[in-house]
């Protein structure tokens, strides 16, 4: 067929398809590259660390506000606090270098340390309770089939307020006369508690308020977490005749964990800074019962008389205290033990 | 677009409820408890409004009645008209709104900013500087309150806006949100974007922002509501009554004289009113806020 259209005495067929290949040959050349494209390795590689540096510069320059800000309100203070721990005065009179003068009187203070054991009690009281309370009111709201939406707007409403607000109305609540909480008591025959007057309930009922306030917040966040599972699994554990507690204890729990995790990390962070709620309420009363450390920085560095490098000192306790405790949690719940 | 999502989430998955409800048949008593512990709970989350709202309203003999009036008999707007009339509050709350929206706006742009550098661009340096803004993210804002408050005062910024507002520019967690955000989205169209010639910016501000915006509000909101809540740092900076800010004006009304309970109420009430009303609008976007980052750790 091929032969009979080729033109007769032609080359022989084996010509033909070296003239075929040969054609094929240059047209694949006259597609090559363009010659301004075709660039030596050098060349090459020189364009490409052009283009990687004005690409750095780009991300650098993304980067420069928040760099600026960073270095001016966070770094640079951080800094200085350091320098301030061997210091003494600032806010009214020069500082002068005074050694390891504040840090001796940090650790000699007995102020201090209860002021550590305070606030770590309240950590104690205040994190556990919010955390389950949020566990048990998001597994419900998981359960039910309608009306999730208006309770999840109600439980959030007390994390809107203003701690200063929250704390306000709390003085409502527990005031002894006529606040709503003794009222409810009597009405079970319990007497009147004095709650902030008192050095054993002072505490616990300033965790309650974080409990009021917070609960809201961790409840959405364990719900979020929870409603991301994978159904799967769950349905799989009911074909296997897991009972709902194993299914909480065996599906659930291992896979909360991440959620967990950063809950832990991020409530000891905000709780071991205490302090509005104290100052609005009882101000470190009764008898220093409600003293948290953050108060204390605060009382030292602006109510009594320019102790600012013991503040600073405290500062510096509390800021190793807390990145400690947190490269703890993120060793003890990173992995699976 | 990432919120749209996770919102879907957050609807029960139809397999649990009707797990729920074939386990059990019709209103069972496991469903009647678990909404029983539901409304005991938004009660408890709820009373103390109702109280503090009823008693702004009360005039000053019946604030101290016993048993104390849910609703009171004669309602008086005195309190409120004493509040204004007294104290700047008006003043005060202008403050707060200032400082709260200035932070807001500046920190969605830088933020979103190197959240986008975070995600998407390669530099030396990278892993180091995230580390970094992970590292701050540990960093007690109480700890850097004496040596701010010193750098503030030196600056002679105490009593302005630009003292409270400049060190709440310095907070890593929005850098760490955006970057979250802008991760999830397909590197196809920046590329695409980058194809018909235009620069990193361009990209930035016509392709990724666009993208985003869920994320942005989210972020504002977050910020907005940190800031209008912010204690603290207006306590120590603004000693002037016309710098107070909302929170430290409302917790003067306190201390300035003996404890006046209507008027604290009053003041009390009109502290949590903006963000409430900005709550009722934004709902979904606050509490998207609160989850956003922890889920996709």
């Amino acid at each position: 067929m091929h032969d009979g259209a080729l033109p007769a005495g032609s080359a022989p067929p084996g010509t033909v398809i070296r003239m075929a290949t040969l054609l094929i040959e240059q047209s694949t050349a006259e597609a090559a590259p363009i010659p301004h494209m075709r660039l030596s390795r050098q060349e090459h590689e020189r364009l490409r660390r052009a283009r990687g540096r004005q690409r750095a510069l780009t991300a650098y320059l993304f980067l420069l506000p928040n760099a600026v800000f960073f270095t001016a309100f966070l770094i640079i203070p951080i800094i200085f606090l350091f320098y301030l721990t061997f210091h003494n005065g600032g806010i009214i009179t020069p500082a002068k270098f005074v050694g390891l003068d504040n840090w001796r009187r940090a650790w000699s203070d007995d102020l201090v340390r209860t002021t550590i054991r305070n606030t770590v009690y309240y950590c104690l009281l205040a994190i556990p309770s919010v955390f389950v309370i949020g566990m048990i009111l998001a597994l419900c709201l998981q359960r039910i089939p309608r009306g999730s939406g208006p309770f999840r707007s109600l439980f959030y409403l007390p994390t809107l307020t203003p701690y200063v607000t929250a704390a306000l109305i709390w003085l409502f609540i527990v005031q002894r006369d006529f606040g709503a909480l003794n009222v409810t008591l009597g009405l079970f025959g319990i007497p009147p508690q004095n709650w902030l007057g008192s050095t054993s309930l002072v505490m616990p009922s300033i965790a309650m308020l974080e409990v009021w306030r917070g609960v809201g917040f961790w409840t959405l966040l364990f719900l979020a977490a929870l409603l991301a599972l994978p159904p799967e699994l769950y349905q799989a554990a009911t074909i296997d005749g897991a009972s709902a507690w194993q299914q909480f204890r065996h599906i659930t729990l291992p896979l909360m964990r991440p959620t967990f995790f950063f809950a832990v990390v991020m409530a000891t962070i905000w709780n071991l800074q205490l302090f509005d709620s104290v100052s609005i309420l009882t101000d470190g009363g009764p008898s220093n019962a409600s003293a948290t450390v953050v108060w204390y920085i605060y009382k030292a560095m602006f109510q009594f008389n320019d102790k600012t490098g013991f503040a600073a000192a405290l500062s510096f306790v509390l800021l190793l205290f807390i990145l400690v405790l947190t490269l703890i949690e993120i060793r003890l719940l990173r992995k699976p033990a | 677009m990432a919120i749209e999502t996770e919102f879907a989430e957050l609807r029960p998955p139809a397999d649990i409820t009707r797990a729920t409800a074939a386990r059990r048949k019709g209103p069972s008593l496991y469903l009647i408890a678990i909404y029983g512990i539901l409304v005991i709970a938004a009660f408890i989350a709820l009373v103390p409004f109702l109280y503090v709202i009823s008693t702004s309203f009360k005039d000053t003999i019946s604030l101290f009645q016993y048993p104390p009036e849910w609703i009171p008999s004669e309602p008086t707007l005195d309190n409120f008209r004493g509040l204004l009339a007294d104290y700047p509050f008006v003043r005060w709350m202008l403050n707060s709104f200032v400082v709260a929206s200035a932070v807001t706006i500046v920190k969605v742009v830088i933020d979103s900013m190197a959240g986008y550098a975070f995600a998407k661009m390669t530099f030396p340096g990278k892993d180091a500087l995230f580390l970094v803004v992970l590292m701050t993210l540990m960093v007690p804002f109480a700890a850097t309150l004496i040596p701010l408050f010193i750098i503030v005062r030196d600056l002679n910024l105490t009593n302005t806006y630009a003292g409270l507002i400049l060190p709440a520019l310095a907070s890593p967690i929005g850098i760490f949100m955006m970057r979250q955000f802008i991760e999830t989205l397909p590197t196809d169209l920046e590329n695409a974007a980058r194809l018909d010639g235009c620069s990193e910016f361009q990209i930035f501000r016509r392709v990724i922002l666009p993208l985003i915006r869920p994320g942005l509000v989210v972020l504002g909101v977050f910020t907005f509501m940190t800031q209008w809540t912010s204690y603290l740092w207006p306590l120590v900076i603004g000693t002037k009554t016309e710098m107070f800010t909302l929170t430290v004006g409302v917790q003067s009304l306190r201390s300035l004289f003996t404890v006046n309970w209507g008027i604290l109420s009053a003041g009390a009430v009109l502290s949590m009113l903006p963000l409430v009303l900005v709550f009722l609008f934004l709902q979904r976007y606050f509490i998207a806020g609160s989850i956003a980052g922890a889920l996709k750790e």
